[in-house]
């Protein structure tokens, strides 16, 4: 995964702020689905969602989303860490619950964070849902259509600075790529690498 | 520029800026913010293009976008409004509807002719002979002329995007102002929508109006976003505005809508008011005060309210020879401009009409003199008739409510005979009018109205705890502005009704009296109000000549119905920018860099076929299929859907949702699966693989599988069974290995999998590792011959094409693609679903009941084919062979012939390279469904081809080859 995209840290950090894309798909991304899945996930002493279209964040930095009453998506934290999805995975390998059963998420889909302020006016080209920070709040999920693919949007804010990580089906990568490039030329918005991100997600401790 | 006034005139132009343009071939030059119409007025230039049916010139009318007759080409946009559209530096503009140009256009003279061609007249001339249609259609078609679109076209650069507001307010005049404002002191969102470059309204060119400080305060407000120069143009369902501004349409969702879009001034009906240089009122006070152009030198003012006191007032302060106002009413009122009027000396005719307009010469100067007359009666003039020569007559002789936006909302127009005005009525839920489309005019009362619905809006928006309920302080003042009949019908006719279809009294009569009495049938006998302005200018008139025609009572005619779009907008701000959703498989650049001819199968690009430099795209094709026959082909299915069905009662589900059985399926065999709706019609079909007891991995074709899902997901919903189903289809890479040296090249690089035949028998499913990468392995036999389906996760895809090619250096591997793989499957007689079967087919007619279980209970669609087979076949799907080499290769949905009844047709058909022969699957009648029948084919140049009806599979019966 693309650390930077250029030589300028500087500029880099600006257009995040701005408005910034990075392709976050070889992150760690897994999932569950079926009628155990939640009792299953809260007996392993890891918080779920109280409502569906939420989600939160573990200690390790892993975000949960609650899809549905049957399904969970776990998306990695920025650092890399990966306690919470490897520990989840040993427990279902050791443990197989009833009909609690994995998604291989990080097979099946691409993810792609955008950042900066004017995220949400460029995600209003390409969805229907208003992800306007007023509207939508942080950790707040949406399953919608982006650019005629469906997608789960996930406001997952990098310290200040409102971003939105979006999970969607990996063989359309290039396509939703080439739209997101479109849209952020109106607002000259640029590809990012994880530094960038990084740096942003830091912020909301100093 | 002779006609521009000095500053302070001309809000909208910047005089440091100037702009050069061209109209019909001649350079003229505007200012920045002129538009088309007001740069040419400036440059006493009158006429702008000629109407559409007699080719009469037309001018200037509403500058507000209201009319059709300032329809000109601009650049490399048809039909354009002059009126509307801002001049650019360089900007080519041409008249429309003209045979050799604006001056001198060649059918001019139709307007001579006018007599012979009144409304309809093409429903009753030309079509006979039958013939003379086709010859006359394109004859009027050039006549009728406008825009014409230019090829090729260019991508327009048009997108969308979505809006919210808690409050829409669409109308940033002083109604609009007013609702913004107070809805954002409620504490909501608001979107303050208004077509035009600053807000205000009619405060900005009426007489002693400002809009200055209302306009600040929304500005100023943090929650109000602005949106001028953008229009409104439709509304949906549940408050979806469509908005468009330059090249973008904006989807707004609002909570509640205020609809403050005033109201829109009506032309006096008389002869010739259509010349240039007759125009509204509101249009002479646009043109000075927005852009600084003297609309004429000397003007005749027609007027039946005070406004027209006001824009005599106007002309006269910007250099204008008032010769007199006319004023339909007796007396005249006791208004301040009217005693201001009478103290500048402007002679005022109490109770008189323009009872004509006489053209210039040179018909693209226009008017040049008006004709008076005393009013004797409702649309009646005395004989007595006063010429006053002028090159300017102004109308301001009523409004009908801007209402377009509530009418496609659901309201309805009422008409207040006391008034006399259309009031609106009938609102939806959250949608409320302010201003003078509410029928309220004033400028507090108007205001105050504005405050009070913009308080509603935010309330019904749920911002209810915030502001005092605004009070109504001053009474609406609607009385005396609309006059009851401002319509004078001319011996000599002339009298335009409807400019855009150049529709004069006589015509809408004409249309009564022909039977058509009902106002929707007038429209559509007359085109009455559909053209361009969409009856904006029209609809009033109409329905008044149609009430005085039928007898009836103007309010019971009713008025037509209000579909969007407001506006005519260009099919470019429709489309927007196109979102097509490509999917690639994880092996799409090997396909490339392989030379694959890229083919779209559904969402997915998938290789056709591998281009050759020395063979053309049938012997590559031919070519590719031979060497799987022969030695060993690589196929990419990573396009087959994939689901998991797991759960306790997996193989239950199945059992319902396919036609064959699967709860004895062993763990590690594959089964066939058919699924059928609920009417037993084939839907799409794959194999289920048996990982665990609980757990199916099942296939479905690369199109079905989203629709599969659906079904599943529904059906496990009603029927709560143990199991759960997830669509991994993106989650795997599929390849497919066939050929009888299959086994050969795969054993070196398959690590913990027993390939041989005993141990991996046809229809065995394994899991293991292939090129190091976990795989389940499916030995299935679409191409019929040795195969495995090898699927991976989808990141592994592109590295275990490789290891497969490389594995099969030396062995004669070479990739195939989908064109190849669909004859391979047709030699072995497998059907496609979609190609094979249709909208209508079942198993039993598609000779598919091997497919289907008869010992369990129930499955999707088993009712329905039970039924279907009591009543007998209609059709039965065949296979066929041409054994004849010179005959014609048919192609799919030819015709299948019993002398000249058709009783099917083809639908698979290829040469097969194999068999030396044409072979091919077809519906035909049942009884030409036996073996050894001969069938006839109609191909594309009408030949009967004979096939011979034969049992599929054409290729390896006995399935020996895939068994080994």
């Amino acid at each position: 995964m693309a650390m930077a995209m250029g030589a300028d840290e500087g500029a880099e950090i600006a257009a995040a702020r701005r408005l910034g894309f990075a392709d976050l798909s070889p992150m760690v991304r897994s999932g569950y689905k079926g009628t155990g899945t939640l009792g299953w996930v809260r007996d392993q002493d890891q918080a779920v969602p109280e409502a569906n279209n939420a989600a939160l964040a573990w200690s390790d930095g892993t975000v949960i989303a609650r899809l549905a009453d049957t399904e969970v998506l776990l998306l990695g934290g920025f650092d890399g860490a990966d306690a919470g999805h490897r520990g989840l995975a040993a427990a279902w390998a050791e443990a197989r619950p009833e009909m609690c059963f994995p998604v291989p998420r990080a097979d099946m889909n691409a993810e792609v964070l955008i950042s900066g302020a004017q995220a949400p006016a460029m995600l209003a080209k390409l969805c229907a849902v208003d992800l306007r920070p007023r509207a939508f709040p942080d950790h707040g999920v949406a399953q919608t259509v982006l650019a005629g693919l469906d997608a789960v949007v996930l406001r997952a804010d990098l310290g200040r600075t409102p971003a939105y990580r979006i999970v969607f089906d990996i063989a359309s990568a290039r396509y939703l790529w080439r739209c997101i490039d479109d849209a952020a030329m109106e607002f000259a918005g640029a590809p990012v690498g994880l530094a960038a991100l990084r740096h942003l997600a830091a912020e909301i401790e100093g | 520029m002779t006609d521009r006034l000095a500053a302070p005139a001309g809000l909208l132009i910047d005089r440091n800026k100037p702009v050069a343009f061209s109209f019909e071939g001649r350079d003229f030059t505007g200012f920045e913010g002129d538009t088309i119409a007001s740069a040419l007025t400036a440059n006493s230039i009158r006429a702008l293009s000629r109407s559409f049916k007699f080719h009469r010139p037309r001018g200037v009318l509403t500058m507000a976008g209201q009319d059709g007759n300032t329809l000109v080409h601009a650049g490399d946009s048809p039909d354009v409004l002059a009126d509307r559209v801002r001049i650019t530096p360089g900007l080519q503009v041409r008249a429309l509807n003209t045979l050799g140009g604006l001056d001198r256009d060649l059918l001019g003279g139709l307007d001579r002719l006018a007599r012979f061609l009144p409304a309809g007249f093409y429903y009753k001339a030309f079509f006979r002979p039958r013939p003379a249609w086709a010859l006359w259609e394109p004859v009027l078609r050039r006549i009728a002329g406008l825009g014409r679109v230019g090829a090729p076209v260019s991508d327009t650069g048009c997108d969308k995007q979505y809006l919210h507001a808690d409050v829409a307010v669409i109308g940033g005049g002083p109604a609009g102002l007013a609702a913004a404002a107070q809805a954002a002191r409620a504490g909501a969102e608001v979107v303050l929508v208004d077509e035009n470059p600053v807000l205000g309204g009619a405060l900005t060119y009426r007489r002693e109006a400002s809009s200055d400080k209302a306009a600040r305060a929304v500005e100023a407000a943090d929650n109000v976003t602005v949106m001028t120069d953008t229009l409104c143009n439709g509304w949906f369902s549940d408050n979806w505005l469509a908005l468009i501004r330059d090249r973008r349409m904006y989807k707004l969702r609002a909570k509640a809508v205020v609809v403050a879009t005033g109201a829109i001034e009506q032309p006096a009906i008389f002869r010739n008011n259509d010349l240039p240089g007759i125009m509204l009122g509101g249009a002479a006070q646009r043109l000075i005060r927005h852009y600084g152009v003297r609309p004429g030198r000397r003007a005749v003012v027609l007027t039946a309210n005070s406004e027209g006191y006001g824009v005599a007032l106007d002309l006269g302060e910007a250099g204008v020879e008032v010769a007199c106002v006319v004023d339909l009413r007796e007396p005249a009122p006791d208004h301040e401009w009217a005693e201001a009027v009478h103290r500048r000396g402007i002679p005022v005719l109490a109770q008189a009409a323009v009872w004509a307009a006489e053209s210039d010469r040179n018909r693209m100067r226009g008017v040049r003199a008006a004709r008076v007359a005393r009013i004797t009666g409702r649309g009646t003039c005395g004989a007595d008739v006063d010429r006053f020569a002028c090159d300017l007559i102004t109308m301001s002789c009523g409004y009908m409510p801007a209402a377009a936006l509530a009418c496609q909302a659901g309201a309805r127009m009422v008409h207040d005979t006391e008034q006399p005005i259309y009031r609106v009525e009938n609102l939806p839920d959250r949608m409320f009018l302010a201003g003078a489309v509410a029928g309220v005019y004033g400028s507090e009362a108007v205001v105050e109205d504005g405050r009070v619905a913009g308080h509603a809006a935010a309330a019904d928006a749920g911002f209810r705890r915030r502001g005092r309920k605004p009070a109504r302080r001053h009474e609406p003042e609607s009385t005396g502005l609309c006059h009851p009949w401002p319509m004078f019908r001319h011996p000599k006719g002339k009298e335009f009704v409807d400019f855009d279809e150049d529709l004069q009294i006589k015509d809408i009569v004409g249309a009564v009296g022909e039977g058509y009495d009902h106002v929707e049938l007038v429209k559509r006998f007359s085109t009455a109000t559909m053209g361009p302005s969409q009856g904006r200018l029209s609809t009033l008139a109409t329905v008044r000549i149609i009430a005085e025609a039928t007898g009836a009572d103007v309010a019971a005619v009713g008025v037509t119905t209000s579909r969007p779009p407001v506006i005519a907008e260009s099919f470019a701000h429709l489309a927007g920018q196109r979102f097509e959703p490509v999917r690639l498989t994880p092996m799409h650049d090997r396909h490339r860099q392989a030379g694959a001819k890229m083919m779209v199968a559904g969402a997915w690009m998938r290789p056709a076929y591998y281009e050759s430099e020395t063979y053309e795209s049938e012997t590559q094709i031919s070519a590719e299929a031979r060497n799987v026959r022969d030695t060993v082909g690589l196929i990419d299915v990573s396009t087959l859907g994939g689901l998991e069905v797991r759960g306790p009662d997996a193989a239950e589900f199945l059992e319902r949702m396919y036609t064959f059985a699967y709860a004895k399926q062993p763990v590690g065999r594959a089964r066939y699966v058919l699924m059928c709706d609920r009417t037993g019609v084939i839907v799409d079909d794959g194999v289920a693989c048996r990982l665990a007891e609980d757990w199916f991995y099942v296939t479905a074709t690369s199109g079905g599988v989203d629709g599969v899902y659906r079904q599943m997901l529904w059906h496990n919903a009603q029927w709560r069974l143990g199991v759960d189903v997830t669509n991994v289809t993106a989650a795997y890479a599929g390849i497919n290995i066939a050929g009888p040296k299959a086994r050969e090249v795969l054993a070196p690089v398959c690590e913990d999998v027993d390939l041989a035949a005993a141990a991996f028998p046809y229809m065995g499913v394994r899991e293991g590792r292939v090129g190091g990468f976990p795989a389940r392995l499916l030995r299935v036999g679409f191409v019929g011959e040795l195969g495995y389906e090898i699927h991976v996760p989808a990141p592994c895809g592109e590295a275990l094409w490789d290891r497969l090619v490389e594995a099969g250096r030396g062995q004669g591997l070479r990739p195939f693609g989908v064109e190849a793989q669909r004859l391979l499957r047709l030699e072995k007689g497998h059907i496609i679903v979609g190609q094979d079967t249709d909208g209508l087919s079942h198993p039993i007619e598609a000779d598919m009941a091997w497919a289907i279980s008869r010992k369990k209970p129930y499955f999707v669609g088993g009712r329905a084919i039970a039924i279907r087979e009591t009543k007998g076949l209609s059709r039965k799907l065949v296979g066929f062979e041409i054994t004849d080499p010179a005959a014609p290769v048919p192609e799919e949905c030819h015709l299948i012939l019993r002398d000249s009844e058709i009783t099917g047709r083809v639908t698979s058909v290829a040469r097969s390279p194999v068999l030396g022969k044409v072979i091919g699957l077809a519906y035909v009648a049942p009884d030409q469904a036996e073996p050894g029948s001969v069938i006839t084919i109609k191909v594309a140049d009408g030949r009967r081809v004979p096939a011979r009806v034969v049992e599929p599979p054409f290729y390896d019966p006995d399935g020996a080859r895939q068994d080994m």
